[in-house]
């Protein structure tokens, strides 16, 4: 079973390296490489899903390789409740991104190679037990999406009148800026800790003052804040996301973007309680700002890909209260919701894809009528709008109104002022949402659009009915992961102690 | 006579003098075979290095050091000669006259490199950075026909011979007052005297600080760099961001943590400034650059300010993390160096614009450039990002104790996402921007070899460290620090 998650992380990694063997003018044999390689990584990720013992709440089919062991430094990788459901997200949305890159046509071998060394560098991190390695595969997903971004993408003139090289640099600067603040008070901690990168030591050795936790804290939560898109270091975000080839798009908003909240939720609440409490005021706060904000910039956006970019960054605003809560439905939630904002954001961007490759716009306005040409993707995208508007039946609904009963169960004013303001975004949201696809989607079909295409071939529909299957099935029965997410939270995260009830349960 | 001691270095020398002679009685016609001849050659005495052991105790009357920490800078010292006498017989068609000499002046100054590494000793530590020095002021305005490699060959003269005389004006002090010029006595006198008293010790210090600051580029010394690392030959700016920066690393470290490690509280803080200072200077300044060399230029005065943070952290961690860095950095450099000097030798332009397009015009030399970049950047799976990650652990281990430090890590934070800035704009000009020009650039196998070795260094160094952080940080033991 260790071998399995070692191998189910590294798979796509070791694809990669084989990439650089494929012939160049073979490109079909490298896109069936990325299919192998992310496909047996997604089943394999579903066995172990299958193997967890839902009992536990640490980590479970740990592999440990001493690597320099001068330094204390060893790849050990390992999976509880909270990387096991992410590990899950990443698997889904990498193996549906390679079945949506049919579009790509140029430079096809570089695309996959870089792909595929971006979804390593994605799970490595979920699943690390090392906090050198979390650095390391954190970082080592940054260039890939530099490249893919720079050479594969495409900004299409607008307001804001920047190329995609702009967008391109603009994130990657922001998303180091943010890993090196990260990475002084990870280095703190290592020595706090008596001189140890692994997690599970250093929960047990840390001994940090309270003034100390407080900035150690800070740098935490800033620096992965700036992943996360935090309010007021987003401006990466909806920009890079528009910019961005889909499948690039897909695994950014999908899944590289929740590593911020995953190295919260991981890394700073669990060894820097004191700090946590010092800092969450502030981070509730910040959040109404994401929610409401973003929800108010969507609303005025004409590019799809901004809207849903700012979309995005509204709904990270509910994962960071979520975190804030400092309570376990609240954070559980906030996992969850890192899931189905996960396989929701996935879904959208990889519907945009289909019809901007044909209509070469993605203008909400210029686009009309689009559902009688193509009715699977309009179907598709209705579903996706209801999804992220929180309506039951979807796995966004759950995790959203776990968010909201922790944040108001957490009972401080300013949280119940966060509470009142998180349910108006939703409004906010179903809003520009549900308008965007009134305006592209309904109305009568403008002559230009007559030769679009919808999605007729099995293998061009499989990626959006995957994502939807996988946000109904959560949707209708959350406990599939709710029952893996709190134990962890609870044991391993807030660190309450294990109380009679439980230990009666087992 | 200990020959085992400086059998390197006679080698060396021996090459240097039998090329000399032999382009003296029988004139060589094909400089370039010449080059990949004498490459090949070094390359061989690099493995041979390997069978070498330590000695325990220093020689010629303890002016000299075959200890862990010399071997590890003589290899690194060979490793740059084999690869900047490859790139030099690429370029050396690019010399109008005193081809084969080139390679004997570079052999020559590799010679006193390997010198430098051992000296244990003011006064041979002198000689063999004079040897250095002198054949730099040559290899510099080696093209006489181009300005700005008269303007570089002209700075350099200066500031070198400015900075020499600082620094044997530093050694006069330090032996005045202390009567001795070996490291280790120096040492113990000091920790026995009282330290306090004696300002003209601190002026002394200060002077050789001064000098040594020259070598390694380090603010306030720098500004040479920029301009010296444009116009010399590309072969020659190599073997200084390379070797010569190196040597003053090891020379620094030597005399400070050997001979004046008992006035580290006031050389700490020294150290810790000029850190700040070059990662600042070197970062900010590189950003507006449009001439690639000029931006190794600024950049090396950056990487000079990286590894004195290694210095200024004053443990064997520290230590460690500066010989890593050196190590990785040989790669790195040489690596975008060797692809520089293939891509101007059919375009013959530096500017970074020359460079669109450079991946459908040469895929290796695209990608090799791409890599030394990102490398230089610190992002993995690349060596460097694990050699500054070193060097931050290092600054943060001190800051444990003082605080003063985490501003130091500050800085240097900043600067990799700054940095980051100016390194990427060269991977845009590869991968994104194309030019008017598609014609293939041919890269002869020699070239191809070396830049695979080059590049293969630097992602098997970042994914599997284990190797060289052992070597270093058995080096680092010869301080005996904590």
């Amino acid at each position: 079973m260790e071998t399995l998650l070692f191998i189910a992380v590294m798979l796509p990694l070791g694809a990669a390296f084989v990439g650089f063997l494929v012939p160049a003018s073979r490109p079909q044999w490298m896109r069936a490489l990325a299919l192998a390689a992310t496909g047996v990584s997604l089943a394999l990720t579903l066995v172990l899903f299958w193997q967890f013992d839902r009992q536990e709440a640490g980590y479970q089919f740990v592999f440990d390789l001493p690597w320099v062991p001068a330094l204390n430094l060893s790849l050990k990788f390992g999976v509880d409740g909270i990387s096991m459901t992410l590990l899950l997200l990443v698997s889904i949305v990498s193996f549906c991104g390679v079945l949506i890159s049919h579009e790509i046509h140029e430079r096809q071998k570089e695309y996959y190679i870089l792909f595929l060394a971006l979804t390593t560098g994605i799970s490595g991190t979920f699943c690390t037990m090392d906090l050198f390695f979390f650095y390391f595969f954190y970082e080592l997903a940054v260039i890939p999406m530099y490249l893919l971004i720079g050479v594969w993408g495409s900004l299409p003139p607008g307001r804001h009148g920047r190329t995609r090289e702009y967008a391109t640099m603009k994130l990657t600067l922001y998303l180091t800026a943010g890993a090196v603040l990260a990475l002084v008070g990870l280095l703190t901690l290592y020595y706090a800790g008596g001189r140890t990168f692994d997690m599970v030591e250093l929960m047990a050795n840390l001994r940090l003052s309270e003034d100390r936790q407080w900035w150690v804290f800070a740098c935490l939560l800033f620096g992965f804040g700036f992943l996360a898109s935090l309010f007021p270091f987003h401006t990466w975000s909806p920009l890079g996301y528009a910019a961005a080839p889909t499948a690039a798009s897909m695994m950014h908003a999908g899944v590289l973007k929740k590593l911020g909240a995953y190295g919260i939720i991981r890394l700073a609440l669990p060894l820097m309680p004191e700090g946590a409490r010092a800092w969450m005021d502030l981070l509730a706060v910040l959040c109404i700002f994401n929610i409401l904000y973003a929800g108010w910039a969507a609303l005025t956006q004409r590019d799809w890909k901004f809207v849903i970019g700012y979309s995005s960054v509204s709904h990270m605003g509910y994962v960071l209260l979520g975190i804030a809560t400092l309570n376990v439905i609240g954070v559980s939630g906030a996992v969850l919701l890192m899931f189905a904002h996960g396989v929701m954001a996935a879904l959208t961007f990889s519907l945009i894809g289909w019809f901007y490759h044909q209509a070469h716009t993605r203008d909400v306005f210029e686009l009309r009528g689009l559902a009688r040409q193509m009715p699977f993707i309009g179907t598709c995208m209705v579903m996706a709008a209801m999804a992220s508007s929180g309506l039951p039946g979807f796995a966004n609904f759950a995790s959203e109104l776990m968010v909201f009963l922790g944040a108001w169960q957490q009972g401080s004013t300013v949280f119940r002022i966060a509470t009142v303001c998180a349910v108006w975004g939703i409004v906010v949201t179903a809003t520009y949402l549900l308008w965007a696809v009134r305006s592209s989607f309904f109305g009568p079909l403008d002559e230009r659009w007559k030769a679009l295409s919808d999605a007729r071939l099995a293998g061009h529909r499989l990626p959006y009915v995957l994502l939807i299957v996988v946000l109904l099935v959560v949707g209708f029965w959350p406990r599939t992961l709710t029952d893996i997410i709190q134990p962890t939270v609870k044991h391993a995260i807030l660190r309450e102690p294990v109380a009679m009830a439980q230990v009666d349960q087992r | 006579m200990n020959w085992y001691a400086i059998q390197l270095e006679c080698l060396l020398a021996i090459l240097a003098v039998v090329v000399l002679l032999t382009d003296a009685f029988r004139p060589v016609r094909d400089a370039r075979r010449i080059g990949l001849i004498l490459s090949a050659l070094v390359g061989l005495t690099l493995l041979y290095s390997f069978t070498m052991q330590p000695l325990g105790e220093a020689v010629f009357q303890g002016m000299y050091r075959l200890d862990t920490l010399a071997l590890f800078f003589k290899r690194l010292f060979l490793l740059a000669t084999a690869f900047v006498l490859l790139m030099s017989a690429e370029f050396v068609e690019r010399i109008e006259a005193g081809r084969v000499e080139f390679y004997v002046l570079l052999l020559l100054c590799a010679t006193g490199m390997l010198v430098l590494a051992s000296a244990n000793d003011f006064i041979l530590m002198f000689v063999a950075l004079e040897l250095v020095t002198i054949c730099f002021f040559v290899l510099t305005s080696y093209l006489r026909r181009q300005v700005p490699s008269l303007e570089a060959g002209t700075k350099y003269l200066i500031l070198g011979a400015l900075s020499s005389g600082l620094t044997v004006y530093g050694i006069a002090y330090l032996l005045g007052i202390t009567g001795t010029a070996n490291f280790e006595k120096l040492r113990a006198v000091l920790t026995e005297a009282p330290v306090g008293e004696a300002t003209g010790l601190w002026f002394g210090m200060v002077l050789v600080l001064a000098g040594l600051g020259f070598k390694i580029a380090s603010v306030p010394f720098q500004v040479w760099a920029p301009d010296v690392y444009q116009g010399a030959p590309t072969p020659v700016t190599a073997m200084l961001a390379v070797g010569s920066k190196a040597a003053g690393f090891v020379l620094l470290m030597r005399v400070l943590m050997t001979g004046l490690l008992p006035l580290e509280p006031v050389w700490g803080p020294v150290v810790l400034g000029l850190a700040g200072a070059s990662l600042v200077y070197g970062n900010l300044g590189a950003l507006p650059q449009r001439d690639i060399k000029r931006l190794l230029g600024y950049s090396s005065i950056g990487h000079a300010g990286y590894v004195l943070m290694g210095v200024a952290a004053v443990n064997a961690l520290g230590v460690a993390a500066v010989l890593f860095y050196h190590g990785q950095y040989a790669f790195t450099t040489l690596c975008a160096f060797l692809a520089i000097v293939a891509v101007t030798r059919v375009t013959g332009r530096d500017d970074i614009a020359s460079f669109a397009g450079l991946h459908r015009r040469a895929p290796i030399l695209g990608l090799a450039l791409f890599l030394a970049m990102m490398s230089l950047a610190g992002v993995p799976p690349l060596s460097g990002f694990f050699g500054k990650f070193q060097l931050f652990a290092a600054v943060i281990d001190r800051a444990q104790m003082d605080a003063r430090y985490y501003w130091l890590a500050g800085i240097g934070a900043a600067a990799v996402v700054v940095s980051l800035y100016f390194y990427l704009n060269v991977g845009r000009a590869i991968y994104m921007q194309s030019s008017d020009r598609t014609d293939a650039i041919p890269v002869s196998w020699p070239v191809r070899v070396g830049l695979w070795i080059c590049m293969g260094a630097m992602i098997g160094l970042g994914v599997y460290q284990r190797p060289l952080v052992d070597a270093a940080l058995q080096a680092a033991r010869v301080f005996g620090l904590e």
